[in-house]
């Protein structure tokens, strides 16, 4: 009862927040800006640059949006007040990230659409069609933020600094990230194989974060 | 110490150290059921960290509470719920409105979607904040958001509310209301446990009290108890209708041990610590009046929980 609530609770403020709406407008506006102005994108389809983009950047930029709200709440004792009552730490926890990791996909979304439709009008193509075209690099992004939101969780639940935690979310969690795309570059596996990398490495982050966020005294 | 029907709260044997450093040291001390108990004690001395460990904020400690009966180490949702907490600062989410934050705690804590409604209206009213009841939490003055947090507090119409520090930074006119709040619901039925430094606010509300000094508790009970314990001098306050010039006649007055001038005709007459005061008081009108002089008023004074406490400090009690 508590998990639904709260993440329902999470997304109301998330879904406002002023990071977020620059997420939302921000991210189409960079994929599109940033496909014109590289120049070895040529010869890739817009849509298919934004996937990727969103995968890291999408991903990097939620992963320090978690660790930031979630120090700053730790530091202001926001989570006394949840935690007397009848609410599990888990709950806590796993509420923000699907949230979060909600809101962002949203984003990713977006700016894929929107540079799927600049595609079909460029190489007049159907949008629809450029789309379904698009499900491994959309899987592919979808996967790097899963892991980057699980990342900024355990980051924000193990660090006291919000310096320390912002350097080990940029080094660390978009390293981590890229993992599920090794196996495509390196041509030994299928994009399954990827998803499934994602979510093992992603449980596993969700996993630490939780035992370590009940032990921890906040 | 076992909770029992009395006692809603009972404290066992605590002991919690941050690193190196101790804070609380066995201390042990009991709550009765629907009293309002103020918890005082220097800065530093663990009120904070008592308050966490019952409220279950704290799990890293050796001995035990017991709430209604059940250890705070295997809390259920009942017992959860039958607790109202106030921390010493109040910080919700600054992107909630006042009724969003009270609908998602009152929700929480086990109440159904209407009862929020219109109990969040109810406590609003009571606590003079109605019309913040749409805007957004940050942007609240801080006596505003500390009624916010006693709103929260209380929502869930809880058995036992603990409260730290809740009238530190509100304005007279709120501890006032604050203080009222406290003995209405003393009186319908819940139990106030919260810490204050304003010995003067506790000293009005409180029908117990416990000093906690150096990790342990040095007293707990009743502000009599406490008067009993210090052997505060028992002073008489004495106002003579003429001027008297020889004020050692007062001091003449068998078990009268010191007399002070407060001003022309008052005088603070304080009596050995085993006097009965009755016969001293009767024995001090007749030499008065036997004197010649006449008396505008005579009256025992009682010492402020100030002065108790500051005893009992000095005491090496603490």
């Amino acid at each position: 009862m508590s998990l639904s609530l709260l993440f329902r609770d999470e997304l109301n403020g998330f879904y406002r927040s002023k990071v977020m709406m620059a997420l939302w407008v921000g991210l189409p506006v960079m994929a599109v800006a940033l496909y014109f102005l590289v120049s070895e994108t040529e010869g890739i389809p817009m849509s298919q640059f934004t996937a990727l983009l969103v995968g890291s950047i999408g991903g990097l930029l939620t992963s320090a949006m978690i660790v930031v709200t979630i120090l700053k709440e730790k530091e202001e004792r926001v989570y006394d007040l949840f935690l007397v009552r009848p609410v599990k730490r888990r709950d806590l926890l796993l509420s923000k990230f699907l949230a979060i990791y909600l809101c962002v996909i949203i984003a990713a979304l977006l700016a894929i659409v929107l540079s799927a439709s600049l595609d079909a009008v460029i190489n007049d193509h159907e949008v629809v069609d450029t789309i379904t075209g698009l499900g491994d690099s959309v899987l592919i992004a979808l996967s790097m933020m899963a892991i980057s939101c699980s990342v900024g969780l355990l980051i924000g639940v193990i660090s006291n600094s919000m310096l320390v935690g912002i350097l080990l979310v940029l080094y660390g969690g978009n390293q981590l990230s890229s993992l599920v795309i090794l196996p495509i570059i390196m041509d030994i596996g299928e994009i399954w194989m990827a998803v499934l990398l994602s979510a093992a490495i992603t449980s596993v982050m969700l996993i630490c974060s939780i035992l370590l966020f009940q032990r921890k005294e906040l | 110490m076992v909770a029992d029907g009395a006692n809603i709260v009972s404290v066992q044997g605590l002991y919690k150290r941050y690193k190196d450093l101790p804070v609380l040291l066995n201390l042990s001390f009991d709550v009765p059921r629907r009293s309002v108990f103020g918890f005082i004690g220097p800065n530093g001395a663990g009120k904070t960290t008592t308050i966490k460990i019952i409220t279950g904020l704290l799990h890293d400690f050796q001995g035990d509470v017991m709430i209604q009966g059940s250890s705070v180490r295997q809390r259920d949702l009942a017992s959860c719920a039958s607790i109202g907490y106030l921390p010493q600062r109040t910080t919700m989410q600054e992107w909630r409105t006042v009724d969003q934050a009270l609908n998602t705690f009152g929700r929480l804590s086990g109440m159904e979607g209407d009862d929020v409604k219109k109990r969040t209206g109810e406590v609003l009213d009571v606590l003079g904040i109605s019309e913040h009841r749409h805007r957004k939490v940050g942007k609240l003055s801080g006596g505003t958001l500390q009624k916010v947090g006693m709103a929260q507090a209380m929502l869930h119409r809880p058995e036992l509310m603990i409260l730290d520090e809740p009238v530190a930074g509100l304005d007279p006119e709120s501890r006032v209301l604050f203080k009222n709040l406290f003995r209405q619901l003393a009186k319908d039925g819940a139990t106030v446990f919260f810490s204050s430094h304003i010995l003067s606010d506790v000293e009005d509300i409180a029908n117990n009290i416990g000093i906690l000094g150096q990790g342990r508790m040095g007293y707990c009970g009743s502000m009599d108890g406490l008067r009993e314990r210090v052997h505060h001098h028992k002073e008489v306050r004495l106002e003579l209708v003429e001027q008297l010039n020889d004020i050692q006649m007062l001091s003449r007055i068998p078990a009268v041990s010191t007399v002070e001038r407060i001003s022309g005709n008052e005088f603070m007459l304080r009596f050995q610590n085993n006097a009965d005061i009755d016969a001293a008081i009767d024995k001090c009108i007749r030499d008065v009046l036997g004197a010649g002089m006449h008396i505008r008023s005579i009256r025992p004074t009682h010492p402020s929980l100030e002065e108790l406490y500051l005893s009992y400090t000095k005491g090496g009690m603490v």
